[in-house]
Formats: structure tokens, C-alpha cells, sequence
């Protein structure tokens, strides 16, 4: 018989200890947070901040929901929100009335996202600077061609400026998304800060009085953020919505229901349940045979 | 079914003995430990649906994509468990199965229990139990969950029905037993059936009724299981867009209803020592019934497994796999194997169908088919045809939360509750049949 070599068994032992080990400090390792941070102005009105947490697995993007992430304005003194990231890894902020002074103070402001450390995640932080700026759309209509000028404009501290060279979209919403108005799908402001895109979508159907609604839309742009703005025009068809009455199907709503079903059903349930009343009756039989019985 | 009349004064002593057997006993200690662990757990189940109604379903684990979790699964189950009703009340009596007597009860009063706790688990499910109302007010009579609604209620008057028949000359028998039976009971029973004189005119009209019932019910109960199936089959999903389901269901149901009267049986007849009345012929029977069950069942299996995995559309390709090799695949062959192939095996020898390997194989075949529901609701719901995009990683996964998992087992321990309780209230063996049976034997001696 063999003898046991002790010194190799306890070199076996102390590498798969090791190996051990280091799986299980590779299994702890914390996995990397993506914190997005996003400026958004809606029609020219108050603005809001969106932050966006995420994480990647199995080369997939996945949002992490809660994490708490603060959002701080040009300096850690100035804090906008503490805010924790909802199921889809999203969380809003928005500006209180207080910071009115100090968002009126400069045309420039950065803004800072600090997410907390957790078991899974380290701390995170993230900045943007932004421009204040605004869209304005105008339109222009002839008997031959419609058009939009739509014009970007930034602040400065002397004042709104042209914006040039900003990427926007142009559209017509529809419902569910918006409908490109001409053959491109972006246009770039020119040195007047201004884009013009020809209106190219004749006969679209509108509301009972016609109207369309524009909308231009600046996305992620590095400087100004995302911006957007609609206008409402009488270019499109006018809609006469008829009521027809709704026919009789299986996916109408519940007085719709084809004739054939409801009278399979009555006749089942009336069969079914006219037993089960006649069962019962036949129990109020059987009773007042018993009381009439002598004991 | 032909009733003898037994007039008092003709009761012989063999009467008085099967009275004395089959009149409901009071708990022992081990009764009273196996109610008080069933109140505990019930208890519990209950806490854990105050805090769902408190803080709402967000308590479970149930998110967009597995929207029916464990209570669907286990409201399957229940609906699967009550169709023995049907099988061994409904099916043998019309078949004039005479052996089937002590076990009649057994079987009806699990499909009460089951169908009673079937519709409580949906509302559960629904979140908002106020909103069952709508369901009445604002009801398609297109959708299948309206007809599960219908034939659910519809099922359990029946049951009831065919539960309280039957039990009317027994309450005659245990009414003039009071010094064993107890004041309090002697109230029930009176209430129940002191207008029971035992007459011909009487006996005329509920063997009638009882015939009617046992008509009625079998197509009602398979509705019940067929429409159960279609909730899931009406819809476009892989694993449930089957035109086989109703019959799936309903052999699958048959088989954990026999399965759960095995076990019933086996632990009556230790409990209450009943080894007179329920003798290993019985066992014999049902095991040659449940080994046809579970290879009807096996067959249906085969069916909506191989038969989608050998063609292996991309849309049920994920769904197969992960039930074969994948996450689900320890549960889906012990569904398979201990839910049916075990109990096979065990039930083809006669040695295999004693009370005890009987007992054995029936717990396998109904926490087989606990399981095998949840793998027929669940799995599914992770693969939908139409993935979203951006949900958070754990929409992907199902796993109950406490809440979920202290509901459906305070769910089962309710309907065992059912059970234990009438037991204790009502004989689980019918006297007045047993009775009947037995002078029908000496006349034929």
C-alpha cells in the first residue's frame, strides 16, 4: 500500500482553500453603476432633471431602482433633492421655487449627481452643464408651401443669443409617436440659430377643427440638454368622428356580446341552476313531509 | 341507488356497533395539536393578507411579467383537488359501484373544502376584494375568467347539495345519539335535519335528488376544470396555447383528486380506526384507478411536452428549455417522476397497494401536482412573446414572497381545517348506507 504524502494533501488542501477564496472575493466584487443625468425643458416652462441608474449584466443594460442619488447645483452647498431611483431605475427632480435666485444668477449652471454607496454598488458621480435656452417654432404658409422656422436660442450673459449648430427634430404628433414633417429625419440650426423644414405631410387627419400639432425637440444635446416646444396649426383634415354602433363580437365590450353566446349561456345557466332550485325545492318536500309525519 | 328502510325497533346489534364506530369522535391530543398547528398557520396566512390589503400586492414578488404567481397555481390545485367529488360520489354511484361507499363522503367533503378555498385564493389575487363587485356589474360574459366565476359558484351549491343529501338520514341517526354526540352538536344536527322521519315518500325523494345531482354534476365539474384550463389555453403564450388543455386538466385533476382521497383515507382510517370499514380491498381499488389515472395523465404530459419540443418553435423554445435543462428543471422532473412515475410503479404491485406504500404514493402524486400547477402558471410568464424593454432585472425572476408563500399555505391549511372540522362534527363514513349495505349482505347470505 501506498503511503499518504501529508505534505501533498495539505498543498491540495491550501490551493483549493486559496482557489476557494478567490471565487469567493470574485463573487463579492461590486459591480459597476451607470448614473445618467439629463436636463429637460418642456414647452419653454419650469425644467426638470432626470436621473437614470443603471447597471450591466450579461451584456445587457439593465436600470437599478433604489439607489439614492443627490443632485446638487453648481456647488455641494446648493442641493437640489436627495432622490431614490424607481423600478425602471428613474428618478425625477424638480426645481423648487427657493432656488429661483440662484438659477437666475447665471446663464450656465453644472449640475452634480452623487449616488450613495451600497452593498452592490460604489458611489458614482456624475456632472452636466447647462445653457438656459429656448425654442421657438414659427410657420410660414403660402397657397403652395407650408413650412416651420424654428429657432434655438441660448442665454448669454448679454442676453438670449442664437444657438447654431444644434440638431433637432421636427414632427407632427400622432398618436402613439410623432410623424417626421418633411423627408429628413434632423435639421441643424444654421448661425441665425434658425432651421426650416418644409411641411410635407398634405391631407394628415387633424382634430374636429383640423388642427395639427408641431413639435420640435432637442435631444440630448451637450450643451443645452433636451429641450422641447409645440405649436398648434391649422394644416391638417378635419375629422368627423362617427359613432357607429359597436358590433356584436367576442372582444366587444360586455352588451355586445354576440346574440349566440349569451343565449348558449342562459340556456346552460337556466338548465344548471333550475336543477339546483328544483333540488331545493325538493329539499322544502322533504321537510314538510317530515313535519306532517308523526314522531 | 335502492334505500332499505331500518325501522329502530329492527336494528340489530350489528347496527349499534356501526353507529358506535362511525359516530364522529371528539379530538384527542394529537387532534387538538394537529387543528391548533393548523389555526397557527392559518392565523398567519391571514396576517400576511392584512398586510397585501395594507400595503397592497406590491407585498408579493409578483410584478409586469409574472402577473399569476402562487395563488393562481394554487388556486389550480384547489379546482384540480375538487373534481373528486364528481369521480367517486357522481361517477360510481351511477355506475352502481358499491365499494365506494365509505368513501363517498370523504371525496365530497374535500371537493366542498377545495372549491370553497378555490374561490377565496382568486380573491386574494384580485388585490382589491371590493373590486369583486365590478366583476358582476361590469361582467363579459366573452371572457373565460366570467365563466370560471359562473361555474365555480355553480359547482359548489352543487357540492354542498350533494354533501347534504346523502347526509340526511345520518343526522337523523346522530340526533338520537345526543349522550355521545353532545348538546352543542345535537342543536346542528336538529337544525339541519330533525325534519327527517326516515319515511318511504322521504327516502323516494332523496334517492331521486341524489340520482339528479350525480347527473348534473359530471359535466359541471369537467366545465369547471375545462374552463379553469381555457383561462390559460384562450390565451397566445408558449405552454399554453394548446388545444389539449381541457383534457390535460381534467385528467391531471382526476388524478391529484384521487391521489388526496388516498391520503384522506389512510389517515381516517388510523385516526379513527376505521380499519373495518375502509379495509385494504379499498386501497386495492383506488390504487388500480389512480395507476390508470396517472398513466392518463402521463400520456396527456407527453402530449403537451414532446410534441411542442420536437417541432421547437423559436416562441416556446426558451419556455421548453427552461423547464427540460433549465432554472425550473429539479421541479419539472419531480413533478414528473415523484407526481407520476413513482406512484406508478408503486401502485402496479399488489404489494404496492397496502394502506401504507398507498399512502405514500398518494402524498407524491398530490405535492406532484402541487407543483406541477405552479410550473403550468409560472415559468410561462417569464417568456412572453413580446419581451419589455427596460424593466428591472427581478421582473425577470418569480420567487414568492413570505406573504405569498404564509396565504397559500394558510390556503391549504384552511381547507384542511374544513375537513378535520367536519369530521369532527359529522361521520366520515355514511352510517345509514353502511348500514344498508350491510343488511343488503346478510340478505344475500
Amino acid at each position: 500500500m501506498k503511503k499518504i504524502s501529508w505534505h501533498k494533501c495539505f498543498l491540495w488542501l491550501a490551493l483549493m482553500l486559496f482557489s476557494g477564496l478567490t471565487g469567493l472575493s470574485q463573487d463579492s466584487a461590486k459591480k459597476e453603476l451607470l448614473v445618467d443625468l439629463g436636463y429637460f425643458m418642456p414647452a419653454n416652462r419650469v425644467p426638470y432633471l432626470k436621473v437614470n441608474t443603471k447597471t450591466k449584466i450579461e451584456k445587457r443594460f439593465l436600470p437599478v431602482p433604489g439607489i439614492r442619488v443627490t443632485v446638487y447645483m453648481d456647488s455641494a452647498e446648493n442641493t437640489l433633492a436627495t432622490v431614490t431611483t424607481e423600478q425602471n431605475g428613474s428618478a425625477r427632480i424638480n426645481f423648487t421655487p427657493e432656488l429661483k435666485k440662484s438659477w437666475d444668477a447665471a446663464p450656465t449652471h453644472t449640475f452634480t449627481a452623487v449616488s450613495e454607496a451600497t452593498k452592490e454598488f460604489d458611489e458614482v458621480t456624475t456632472e452636466i452643464s447647462v445653457t438656459k435656452s429656448k425654442i421657438v417654432i414659427d410657420t410660414v404658409a403660402d397657397a403652395e408651401t407650408r413650412s416651420l422656422r424654428v429657432m434655438v436660442m441660448q442665454l448669454s450673459d448679454n442676453g438670449w443669443i442664437p444657438a447654431n449648430e444644434v440638431e433637432l427634430k421636427l414632427g407632427v404628433k400622432r398618436m402613439g409617436g410623432e410623424l417626421m414633417v418633411g423627408e429628413e429625419e434632423s435639421y441643424t440650426t444654421d448661425s441665425t440659430g434658425e432651421a426650416i423644414a418644409e411641411f410635407k405631410r398634405e391631407q394628415l387627419p387633424g382634430d374636429t377643427a383640423g388642427n395639427l400639432t408641431l413639435v420640435a425637440r432637442v435631444e440630448d444635446n451637450d450643451q443645452l440638454g433636451n429641450l422641447f416646444a409645440e405649436a398648434t396649426v391649422p394644416w391638417g383634415m378635419r375629422m368627423i368622428v362617427q359613432h357607429k354602433p359597436q358590433a356584436r363580437t367576442l372582444w366587444a365590450t360586455g352588451e355586445y356580446a354576440p346574440v349566440w353566446l349569451i343565449a348558449t349561456a342562459i340556456f346552460i345557466i337556466a338548465v344548471v341552476w333550475g336543477t339546483i332550485f328544483y333540488l331545493v325545492f325538493q329539499i322544502i318536500k322533504i321537510r314538510k313531509i317530515g313535519l306532517s309525519h308523526p314522531a | 341507488m335502492e334505500t332499505t328502510l331500518i325501522p329502530m325497533q329492527e336494528r340489530t346489534g350489528g347496527d349499534r356497533r356501526i353507529i358506535d364506530d362511525l359516530l364522529p369522535q371528539k379530538f384527542g391530543t394529537r387532534g387538538m395539536i394537529w387543528t391548533g398547528f393548523l389555526l397557527v398557520i392559518c392565523l398567519i396566512g391571514i396576517y400576511a393578507y392584512y398586510r397585501q390589503l395594507r400595503y397592497g400586492l406590491v407585498v408579493t414578488a409578483m410584478r409586469d411579467y409574472v402577473s399569476w404567481g402562487i395563488y393562481i397555481s394554487n388556486f389550480v390545485f384547489f379546482v384540480a383537488i375538487s373534481l373528486v367529488g364528481s369521480l367517486i360520489t357522481a361517477i360510481f354511484r351511477l355506475a352502481d359501484v358499491k365499494w365506494s361507499t365509505p368513501l363517498t363522503r370523504i371525496a365530497e367533503i374535500i371537493a366542498v373544502s377545495a372549491i370553497v378555498f378555490a374561490s377565496l385564493i382568486i380573491i386574494v389575487d384580485m388585490g382589491r376584494p371590493e373590486r369583486l363587485l365590478n366583476l358582476f356589474v361590469y361582467g363579459r360574459i366573452q371572457s373565460p375568467i366570467m365563466w370560471d366565476v359562473i361555474v365555480i359558484g355553480t359547482y359548489f351549491f352543487l357540492s354542498i347539495l350533494l354533501l347534504y343529501f346523502p347526509l340526511l338520514p345520518d343526522l337523523k341517526i346522530l340526533a338520537r345519539h345526543k349522550e355521545k354526540t353532545g348538546k352543542a352538536l345535537n342543536r346542528i344536527y336538529r337544525f339541519l335535519g330533525s325534519f327527517w322521519k326516515g319515511t318511504a315518500a322521504q327516502f323516494k325523494i332523496s334517492d331521486r335528488s341524489i340520482n339528479i345531482l350525480c347527473v348534473i354534476i359530471i359535466p359541471v365539474a369537467f366545465c369547471i376544470h375545462t374552463v379553469t384550463s381555457w383561462l390559460f389555453a384562450t390565451t397566445y403564450r408558449p405552454g399554453w396555447d394548446s388545444t389539449n388543455f381541457g383534457a390535460y386538466f381534467i385528467s391531471g385533476a382526476f388524478l391529484v383528486g384521487a391521489g388526496g382521497v388516498v391520503v384522506a383515507m389512510y389517515v381516517f382510517r388510523k385516526v379513527y380506526h376505521l380499519e373495518k370499514y375502509i379495509t385494504p380491498l379499498h386501497f386495492d381499488k383506488m390504487g388500480k384507478i389512480v395507476v390508470m389515472l396517472c398513466l392518463l395523465y402521463l400520456y396527456f404530459n407527453v402530449n403537451e411536452y414532446l410534441v411542442p419540443a420536437f417541432k421547437m418553435k423559436k416562441p416556446e423554445e426558451n419556455h421548453l428549455k427552461n423547464l427540460f435543462t433549465g432554472e425550473y428543471a429539479p421541479l419539472f422532473w419531480f413533478a414528473i417522476v415523484v407526481g407520476m412515475i413513482v406512484p406508478t410503479l408503486i401502485l402496479l404491485f399488489k404489494k404496492g397497494r397496502r394502506p401504507v406504500p398507498m399512502f405514500i404514493a398518494g402524498m407524491m402524486i398530490v405535492v406532484g401536482a402541487w407543483f406541477k400547477r405552479y410550473l403550468i402558471v409560472t415559468p410561462t410568464l417569464l417568456h412572453p412573446i413580446l419581451p419589455m424593454h427596460d424593466v428591472p432585472e427581478n421582473y425577470m425572476r418569480y420567487f414568492p414572497s413570505w406573504e405569498e408563500w404564509a396565504i397559500a399555505m394558510g390556503s391549504l391549511a384552511g381547507a384542511l381545517l374544513i375537513i378535520t372540522f367536519f369530521a369532527r362534527i359529522f361521520p366520515i363514513i355514511p352510517i345509514h348506507e353502511t348500514i344498508t349495505e350491510e343488511h343488503e349482505k346478510d340478505k344475500l347470505a
